[in-house]
């Protein structure tokens, strides 16, 4: 039997919630914060849903919105969101390596000056394409190593920054 | 499978801008396609109207299935050439769906010079024939041309890839066993008439369809005979005396029902079994491309945010993340069929190169198709990877690229430059259709590195004579090279010659590669034999 799982995030909190078909009937047996309830559910019309829990009933209407989902229960409103699996993203590393042999071709900092995390400090030219070095955290530059039309070697760092706050 | 999460900000000024300006790359593009798709022009339409004859188009329209989408090569043929004389080159190629089976419909254009044949309209009768026969695709031309452009014969008929080549091609995928349907809706003249002589199958149409060798005025030049064109080779001629045709028609859309019911009795074989499932449209909007393409070309973008939009789902199982990390490779379903994915993310290292070769072999080893997304700037340069070999690993990947069985489709996403475009599968590696975008760029370097070359071995040549360069002579010498460069690197220069198969808008991406798929899966998928692969 496959079980399905979904994570819904409500509140800032994601909830994860799994399902299995039941043998008797059309229903679910969910299963939620360790405790498995039966429940059969119709659609009676687009968005509108009858639920029956034990031997509750319950009515709620579902609205779509483009990546969220309004659950419209008892009088209240519930915002939620379903939580996809995503691949595993790439990690990048250090920002301030350059990850190219290339040439300076802009350097946007002096030395003195303090940086936002994600701030572009200098660009390079390879290959026809522009890399970008970017501050990995919010700091004051220190030292540059290199200026304008200087070449660069692949796994160098340009720049130096001093990290600053926590 | 995993969903690739994507973390584009669709309201932030950049995606806007970008937005806006491939919105403008699109409608230049239809623009383009729209003119191009007039032909002759409506004085021309109306006078083949006026003969009881169907506009191209319209034929092929009757043709296929109701419904069903006709996917159209080259539609800018010729585009800019010949002094734009010829739109589409005066043909309209394409894989139409007939009876439930995918057909390649091979259609003169008579409004555009009487449907004759320029070297481009050769070159994409050849290319249309080509994907058949690697498709194992039945032929349907629908005939109405005048034969060869005479004024360029030294263009259309003596090499080999010219004229000679269409007749070799019926034979040799008539011996294969691909059915080679003829409709004679026009005339066929002379080179011309071997068409429908050389299908198996030729339905011809009174009054206006027309069979011979040498026309009237060719007749009264070399004998002093005077005969009318329906005298000397029309319908009554050939269907009840010469045999040259079998089916009679009394106009063009009968003569397109007597099409449809030979291709009913084809009994053509089994498809290739793939493993297909349900379609899923992707998560997010496959428009939203237009705003992640950077509008400076020089800027990089990452392509798993493309790939996001393309696959079905937005699901991608992806291989060795992280290890080459500028080449991503993985497994997706595109409108059902799976699909083996390399899409460049950077230029390509020896790792990439690898990564790539050992995925391509998964690939053919599973007998999975392959999407290549190029857009890449080349292999790297300098003496740190000389020196590591970057030469053999791309040389592997460009065996495997080479060799592979699977079908292979390729989007120029991007750049194509350099030896990049072997390892992602251009023009030179047989994909079974190569599509472009609006923004790709294509040519052997960038315009100013080759400048830079130039310039180097010039400025050797005048030391070596004891002499200098002025700055003057060097922007002499750079400015007309950036010049070619940009005007031949521009998508419309390479689809006007047929290096690709068409540029497509970025939301068709997905619909194109599905149907090449399903096409391509009419032919069987042999069991690869790699080269060498130098370690």
């Amino acid at each position: 039997m496959i079980n399905l799982e979904f994570n819904y995030e409500y509140n800032n909190h994601v909830y994860k919630i799994t399902a299995e078909r039941a043998k008797e009937n059309d229903g679910y047996l969910i299963t939620f914060n360790g405790v498995t309830y039966p429940v059969t559910s119709s659609e009676v019309k687009p968005g509108y849903l009858r639920i029956k829990l034990d031997d509750r009933v319950i009515k709620a209407v579902v609205a779509e919105g483009n990546k969220n989902m309004f659950v419209f229960l008892d009088g209240k409103t519930f915002n939620m969101k379903r939580v996809l699996p995503t691949s595993k993203r790439v990690e990048k590393g250090n920002g301030l390596v350059s990850p190219i042999s290339g040439k300076v071709v802009n350097v946007k900092v002096k030395e003195g000056m303090s940086v936002k995390k994600d701030d572009v400090l200098m660009v390079i030219e390879a290959m026809k394409m522009e890399y970008l070095i970017k501050a990995p955290y919010d700091g004051v530059v220190k030292k540059i190593y290199l200026n304008v039309d200087e070449q660069i070697d692949m796994g160098m760092i340009p720049i130096k920054i001093e990290k600053t706050g926590g | 499978m995993d969903v690739i999460e994507s973390s584009i900000g669709i309201s932030g000024k950049e995606f806007k801008e970008n937005f806006r300006h491939y919105e403008s790359l699109v409608k230049d593009l239809k623009e383009k396609i729209g003119c191009a798709a007039l032909g002759g022009g409506e004085e021309r339409i109306k006078l083949h109207r006026s003969r009881n004859k169907m506009p191209v188009r319209k034929r092929i329209e009757a043709l296929i299935d109701p419904e069903t989408p006709f996917m159209e090569f080259s539609p800018l043929a010729a585009f800019n050439m010949y002094d734009n004389a010829a739109p589409g080159a005066g043909i309209v190629t394409g894989i139409g769906i007939v009876h439930n089976r995918e057909m390649i419909i091979i259609a003169n254009d008579a409004t555009v010079k009487g449907g004759t044949y320029y070297p481009m309209t050769v070159k994409k009768h050849v290319r249309a024939q080509m994907i058949a026969m690697e498709n194992n695709l039945p032929c349907i031309y629908l005939v109405d041309s005048g034969g060869a452009f005479l004024p360029m014969q030294d263009e259309v008929f003596p090499d080999r890839e010219h004229f000679g080549r269409i007749f070799y091609n019926q034979a040799r995928m008539s011996s294969l066993g691909i059915p080679q349907i003829a409709v004679v809706m026009g005339s066929c003249t002379a080179g011309g008439a071997y068409v429908p002589a050389m299908s198996d199958e030729t339905v011809i149409v009174k009054d206006t369809g027309t069979i011979f060798l040498g026309g009237p005025p060719l007749v009264k030049a070399a004998t002093g005979e005077e005969v009318s064109a329906e005298e000397l080779g029309g319908a009554d001629v050939h269907c009840r005396k010469s045999g040259v045709a079998d089916h009679y028609a009394n106009d063009d859309s009968e003569a397109i029902s007597i099409t449809r019911n030979i291709v009913e009795n084809l009994n053509r074989p089994q498809k290739t079994y793939l493993d297909i499932v349900k379609p899923e449209e992707p998560l997010y909007d496959i428009k939203e491309i237009y705003g992640i393409i950077p509008k400076d070309p020089r800027k990089q973008f990452e392509v798993r945010e493309i790939i996001a939009r393309i696959v079905d789902g937005s699901k991608f199982h992806e291989f060795k993340a992280l290890y080459g990390q500028t080449l991503v490779c993985g497994f997706a379903r595109i409108i059902g069929y799976p699909a083996g994915i390399l899409a460049n993310n950077g230029v390509l290292f020896s790792e990439s190169a690898l990564k790539g070769t050992h995925f391509i072999e998964i690939c053919c080893q599973r007998k999975i198709p392959l999407v290549f997304l190029q857009n890449i700037t080349g292999f790297m340069v300098g003496k740190q990877y000389e020196s590591g070999g970057i030469a053999k690993d791309g040389a592997k990947m460009v065996t495997a690229v080479a060799c592979t069985q699977v079908p292979k489709f390729t989007v120029v996403i991007g750049g194509s430059f350099g030896a990049g475009n072997y390892g992602m599968c251009g023009r030179a590696y047989n994909p079974r259709q190569l599509w472009m975008w609006p923004n790709a760029r294509i040519s052997v370097m960038g315009g100013s590195q080759a400048a830079g070359v130039l310039l180097t071995v010039k400025r050797d040549q005048m030391w070596r004579e004891g002499k200098e360069l002025s700055d003057e002579e060097e922007k002499s010498i750079i400015a007309p090279i950036l010049k070619k460069y940009e005007m031949e690197g521009s998508p419309y220069y390479s689809t006007a010659r047929l290096w690709d198969d068409g540029i497509i808008d970025p939301v068709d991406t997905r619909m194109v590669l599905g149907l090449g798929i399903s096409a391509s899966l009419n032919a069987p998928i042999h069991h690869w034999q790699p080269g060498m692969f130098r370690m």
